[in-house]
């Protein structure tokens, strides 16, 4: 390809820095409280923005230590700067989500994360026939990660789920075992 | 519509005027009436259950799953007697999926799709908390997806590989109707 053709994306397909997942723990909780009391992140997620250490150290607790499937997304050092989940639906379903603090956005860090885990849960969870996520239909960012890592998008979903009192309309997208990686 | 005798009934859903149907609740006297629809294996196809054997399982299954539920109407016409059913069931606060049924030989005549209409036109004001009523309908069951289409339902998408139908991964149809969507 001729040099001076090439395009330059907005979001490049390899994430500008390296990243890796692994489990969260609670000494995590000083590099969750970065993403988690940003209220640019939590704009499309269903819980507002954490306000104490307190309550940080609770949802860890409660939520991340116990969950089936949870994943922080760690740069070189080794510090979270995000996490993604894969929560079962049912027997046969996943549904992925995932959430990166806003410095680290527009880096494709979201999408690298979003494809190591496709790439990897259907052999951890052989069961699995499908992988979905469910965007609000204004979280565009959202969408471009879940389409560049190869999710089809199936169809929006009207008046779908409450988000903070509001009732919206989400996107349904999902990921195959069969699909494949772009 | 005029028709050669020599060619056979068409298998599309035909415009022409439905029959007169009624809703009602469903009682025990039905059981005969349902075992005319429960036995039959085309009718259970696209169901989850697998067709009725025995007069006394048709009389268990309504007892404990028909009589018991939320809101189930039995599809009557003028002489009252069911030819099928038509069902809400609650998926979360504010999300109900429509179910219905209908007996093979009253196929193709716009009964469920009159069925379809009714609940459709009066659920909302009886469960006002209802911001969506949706339907699942299995990518082949074409006549089904015709009857919702019919009625006005959106056509959202095909959720691929979505539930396991008889053993089988099974792609659905999604199907919607909103309190401010038009009838047709």
């Amino acid at each position: 390809m001729d040099i001076d053709s090439c395009t330059r994306k907005a979001v490049s397909s390899s994430p500008s820095e390296k990243i890796h997942l692994r489990p969260m723990t609670l000494s995590d909780i000083d590099d969750f409280m970065v993403w988690a009391t940003d209220i640019n992140v939590t704009r499309f997620c269903t819980w507002e923005p954490y306000t104490s250490q307190e309550a940080g150290i609770g949802y860890i607790n409660s939520f991340v230590l116990p969950h089936p499937w949870l994943r922080a997304i760690c740069l070189d050092d080794d510090r979270a700067i995000g996490s993604i989940s894969v929560t079962p639906v049912d027997s046969i379903r996943g549904e992925i989500g995932y959430v990166i603090g806003s410095k680290y956005w527009g880096k494709g860090i979201a999408t690298e994360a979003v494809r190591l885990v496709a790439a990897e849960i259907f052999k951890e969870k052989p069961e699995m026939e499908r992988l979905e996520a469910l965007v609000d239909v204004d979280n565009i960012g959202s969408q471009k990660v879940l389409e560049k890592v190869g999710f089809v998008r199936e169809g929006v979903m009207r008046k779908f789920m409450c988000l903070k009192g509001n009732v919206r309309d989400m996107v349904m997208f999902s990921f195959l075992p069969s699909d494949s990686l772009l | 519509m005029e028709m050669d005798s020599n060619e056979t009934q068409p298998t599309v859903v035909v415009s022409s005027p439905p029959g007169r149907i009624s809703l009602r609740p469903m009682t025990l006297a039905d059981v005969d009436d349902y075992m005319v629809w429960a036995t039959d294996a085309e009718v259970a196809r696209f169901c989850s259950w697998e067709p009725c054997t025995s007069r006394e399982e048709a009389i268990k299954y309504i007892s404990d799953s028909v009589l018991t539920h939320p809101w189930l109407r039995a599809i009557c016409l003028e002489d009252d007697r069911p030819i099928g059913y038509i069902l809400i069931m609650a998926v979360d606060d504010i999300r109900k999926e429509i179910g219905y049924v209908l007996a093979r030989k009253y196929w193709g005549k716009g009964f469920a799709t009159e069925a379809v209409r009714l609940v459709t036109a009066e659920i909302f004001k009886e469960m006002p908390e209802i911001e969506r009523l949706e339907a699942l309908v299995d990518v082949d069951n074409v006549g089904s997806q015709r009857v919702l289409e019919k009625v006005g339902f959106t056509r959202e998408g095909v959720m691929r590989n979505f539930i396991i139908m008889k053993g089988s991964v099974r792609d659905m149809v999604m199907f919607s109707f909103l309190p401010s969507d038009p009838l047709k």
